[in-house]
């Protein structure tokens, strides 16, 4: 039953899973690690979870899969900082609103550019605009699956879309 | 970042952005953007990133071996024959196909049975429910259970879900970008809904099993609540369009769908 449960929760969700895992790891084949471990975690949290929403809840664990897989792997790729040091240098690093980022560049960003800019984003900031922007989620389950209250992912979300904006809209 | 009120600030539009602000904190934002040059500005800017990555960040398919493994996980006992090589390419495609089919058997069945008992939603009730749905969707800000421009991905989605395969379009050479879709329930049916998106409007596109001997309708316009509503029919099918855009734009989409769902019916796409 739990196999066939398993099926029905995880299958459809499998490509938002991949991307997810795809983001955060930056590579193909680590991946496909990555979603695999979390399905095996998946299935075996099965028996004992309630689950409503199961796309949230299988990010939820593909997301925790990455960083415990980044952790292990690429210790360097996730900082492991507090929010107020990363927040901080992110704000140093900024020009201060001297050039205005150009809308219409931004508007006009193609697939590589958007690819190359969300890659070189700190990983908390990356999670955080992945989650929200490419799978959709919203900040009640970003928070719940990153581990954090709301007011972080927002800001974590606000600095990690000022980088981007920096990024592609001209002023580099 | 140094002085909270700007703090405060991104943050506020970071929510306006992301539609986790209520009705009220809505109406206060787009008061300051109307009386703030620099912040409508900001706004701006983050729209014109966020349309950006949705629209065209890479959204990476999960490779058909990974599937196949995923699939084999799920099914341990009953792959007999073919567990030796659930890692050979060739067994992926195909072979998912089949799986995922006889997977989604269940529901379908389970669907399909519900669409030949209960008894043909009346017209009344459909267009009810459909605004209902559509209105849920707009205040709950998640209008979508799969957000995804790619057809491809929304199609197969709903296959597991609802009874029949449901039309699914690209139209963003009309103008009107897919958002994703989601699963309504109308009386005791599950219907399949998708959402396109055109300015800051969405349209809700509900596609219905038809009575067996109903012949295809033009559209037929009708208001309720205030909400523009398009119904029509096509090759068996019932359509129900809803949204709050004005009458003659939602007739161009009404248009364009039909246009693109017919070349489809003559020409399935190549893969």
């Amino acid at each position: 039953m739990a196999h066939r449960r398993f099926a029905e929760l995880v299958l459809p969700h499998l490509d938002d899973a991949y991307g997810l895992a795809r983001w955060l790891t930056g590579s193909g084949t680590d991946a496909e690690d990555v979603v695999q471990d979390a399905c095996m975690r998946a299935l075996a949290s099965l028996e004992s979870a309630t689950i409503e929403r199961p796309r949230a809840w299988l990010l939820t664990i593909v997301r925790n899969a990455a960083f415990t897989w980044l952790a292990k792997n690429r210790p360097k790729a996730v900082l492991l900082t507090d929010d107020a040091q990363l927040l901080e240098a992110a704000a140093a690093k900024s020009p201060g609103g001297a050039a205005d980022p150009e809308e219409a560049l931004i508007a006009a960003a193609d697939a590589a550019a958007l690819e190359s800019a969300i890659q070189a984003l700190p990983h908390l900031f990356r999670e955080v605009v992945v989650m929200r922007d490419i799978n959709g989620l919203s900040y009640r389950d970003i928070a719940a699956a990153v581990g954090a209250p709301v007011g972080t992912v927002m800001s974590r979300l606000g600095r990690g879309r000022a980088l981007l904006i920096e990024r592609l809209g001209g002023s580099r | 970042m140094t002085d909270p009120q700007g703090a405060d600030r991104a943050l506020l539009l970071q929510a306006a952005l992301d539609g986790e602000l209520d009705a009220a904190g809505m109406i206060e934002v787009e008061a300051r953007l109307a009386a703030d040059p620099a912040l409508a500005a900001e706004y701006a800017r983050l729209v014109a990133l966020r349309d950006a990555i949705r629209a065209r960040a890479p959204r990476p398919k999960a490779p058909d071996a990974l599937h196949a493994r995923v699939i084999v996980m799920a099914h341990p006992a009953d792959r007999k024959p073919t567990a030796a090589a659930p890692y050979r390419p060739v067994w992926g495609n195909a072979g998912y196909r089949a799986l995922a089919a006889s997977l989604a058997l269940g529901i379908a069945v389970g669907a399909g049975v519900y669409a030949a008992f209960a008894p043909a939603p009346g017209g009344d009730k459909v267009e009810r429910a459909v605004v209902a749905g559509y209105i849920r969707g707009r205040l709950a800000g998640q209008p979508v259970d799969v957000a995804t421009s790619d057809r491809h991905a929304v199609k197969p989605w709903l296959a597991g879900k609802v009874a029949g395969a449901t039309t699914v379009v690209d139209l963003q050479a009309d103008g009107f970008s897919l958002v994703g879709g989601r699963v309504d329930v109308i009386g005791t049916v599950p219907v399949a809904t998708l959402i396109y998106q055109r300015r800051e409007h969405q349209i809700a596109l509900s596609e219905l099993p038809a009575a067996p001997d109903a012949a295809s309708s033009e559209p037929r316009r009708v208001t309720r609540d205030g909400y523009a509503l398009l119904e029509w029919s096509d090759a068996g099918r019932r359509y129900v369009a809803v949204s709050d855009l004005p009458a003659p734009e939602l007739d161009a989409f009404a248009a364009a769908f039909r246009r693109a769902a017919a070349a489809e019916r003559e020409e399935p796409p190549k893969p």
